[in-house]
């Protein structure tokens, strides 16, 4: 997503969201779904005001953006760490590859069993299956990215004498870095999943949780207020990223 | 001025003697002698496989010989040094795309250990040299392909070489700008006093541009032809492309390199 569009489309896809909370109005007030199990936008939006000010969702959501947060930033910088030791030379490219395709396609909330069993029903346990799922978008790119880099500009690095620590980070990491970035946009997603997930598994106090609780105790209107807040925190991480990869390869975009 | 007396008399700067490579079975380049001396141009011909660019990046340290050896300013050419710059034909992908033209250039200096505060005086007034006063804050995907040349050949400058190696740095360029770029590279060449070991495909602007043109000859690479360029300098685009010489040598090696094709 990029918002370099121009007003009219900004109205445009304004007027789609309307439109859909428009029809979910609509569908509620005509009961076609049971309000039990769906209820209208208004009573969504006054269970998410009262949750925030009375209750403790707040609490709740800062417990979960913390964990995707942390989660998140571990798997980035280990899976750049990696990534570039991996990507940076053709043998332990050789060696290590196959085991990686083999461990990537692993849905990393089949580990979570494992995870418990290792680490408990804790915080540490949810950080870790965090952290391990957001790893691989990020290693991949990076094992990617540095194994990509223009063979020229070694060459150049060589001829100016360039050492081999500003090799790699005057040289293959910029040119690494959009691949790295679009790894760590697909990380960020992996760890907003594993957080709710891991909440909601091993009980720990966050969005996830909130929203299993309100549904076993029927409370659909605070259901919908947790899901509206991860909706809008994804988005939100979204554009946090769109908006660090527009000043990060400002070259880029100067270039089309 | 720049040749016939210094000929005798300057010391040798890059010398291949009995150079042999191969790549595997593929005898590239067969016991090529040549000695370049200080502060002479000399320029590289032939039929594409000669290895003459192989010869280059022999001379950049960038590949080493497998019998005889390359020496450059009396040393042996095992790796590339800082005082041997090497511009390539492939200016896109030279450049970094992600630094700005200063940022380029500024490379060259951060890699020499240039303190910070030093760094954009130089820069500018490399800028200035190459003839690209003020655009310091473009991209190179901003430039022209003539302006990332010349972006490149500043970032070679930065490295204060005392060799110039030109692997057809103005073989992608149109037909005006390389023959702006020819002129503003020799009057750099006179300025640095630097050696330059000059790549092309193209004769006439070997005979322009050189003090001596030496022709390869492919399968394996190996010398087949030596000429001295009497031209007198400065260079002129028209006066010195009319003159009988001019015209002479670009008969003789037109044929060598119709024989060579052959």
């Amino acid at each position: 997503m990029t918002f370099r569009g121009n007003l009219p489309w900004r109205i445009a896809s304004f007027a789609v969201a309307a439109g859909f909370v428009l029809l979910w109005q609509w569908i509620a007030d005509l009961k076609l779904v049971s309000p039990v199990f769906l209820p209208g936008p208004d009573r969504a939006w006054n269970a998410l005001v009262a949750g925030m000010t009375e209750g403790d969702l707040a609490t709740k959501l800062v417990a979960t953006v913390e964990r995707m947060i942390w989660g998140w930033l571990i798997a980035s910088l280990a899976g750049i760490a990696l990534g570039a030791a991996i990507g940076i030379s053709p043998r332990m490219r050789a060696y290590v590859a196959p085991m990686l395709e083999f461990l990537r396609p692993l849905p990393a909330s089949a580990i979570i069993p494992v995870a418990i069993a290792l680490l408990g029903l804790s915080d540490a346990m949810v950080l870790f299956v965090i952290a391990f799922g957001a790893l691989w978008p990020v290693l991949l790119a990076t094992i990617h990215g540095f194994s990509a880099v223009e063979p020229r500009l070694y060459e150049v690095g060589a001829a100016l004498g360039l050492t081999r620590r500003q090799t790699i980070m005057k040289l293959s990491l910029p040119s690494a870095s959009p691949d790295i970035l679009a790894g760590m946009r697909l990380g960020l997603t992996v760890a907003l999943i594993l957080a709710v997930v891991c909440e909601m598994l091993a009980g720990r106090d966050g969005l996830g949780n909130w929203i299993l609780l309100s549904a076993r105790s029927f409370r659909a209107p605070d259901l919908y207020a947790g899901v509206i807040l991860l909706g809008a925190l994804g988005f939100l991480s979204s554009v946090a990223i769109d908006w660090t990869e527009q000043r990060l390869l400002r070259w880029r975009a100067r270039a089309r | 001025m720049r040749k016939t007396d210094k000929q005798a008399a300057a010391r040798p700067v890059i010398e291949f003697s009995r150079v042999d490579l191969s790549f595997g079975d593929r005898k590239i380049i067969d016991k090529l002698d040549l000695t370049v001396r200080e502060g002479e141009f000399v320029c590289i011909i032939g039929p594409s496989g000669c290895g003459k660019t192989t010869a280059l990046r022999m001379a950049g340290g960038l590949v080493n010989p497998t019998g005889g050896s390359v020496g450059v300013l009396g040393e042996a050419m095992l790796k590339p040094r800082r005082d041997v710059a090497i511009v390539f034909q492939d200016y896109g992908k030279a450049l970094l795309p992600w630094r700005t033209a200063h940022g380029n250039i500024s490379l060259a200096l951060e890699a020499a250990g240039v303190a910070k505060a030093e760094r954009g005086d130089r820069i500018e007034h490399l800028l200035e040299k190459v003839g690209l006063p003020g655009q310091g804050d473009k991209y190179p995907a901003e430039m022209s392909g003539g302006m990332q040349q010349r972006l490149q050949i500043a970032r070679c400058l930065a490295q204060d070489p005392k060799v110039l190696l030109m692997d057809e740095p103005f073989g992608a360029l149109d037909a005006m700008t390389r023959q702006t770029l020819q002129d503003e590279l020799l009057s750099i060449a006179a300025d640095t006093r630097a050696t330059v070991f000059f790549v092309t495909h193209d004769l006439e602007e070997a005979i322009y541009l050189g003090d001596r043109v030496v022709g390869l000859l492919p399968d394996p690479g190996r010398i087949g032809t030596m000429t001295e360029i009497g031209l007198p300098r400065p260079r002129d685009q028209l006066s010195t492309r009319e003159m009988p010489e001019f015209l002479a040598l670009r008969r003789s090696l037109f044929d060598f390199i119709e024989k060579a094709e052959a």
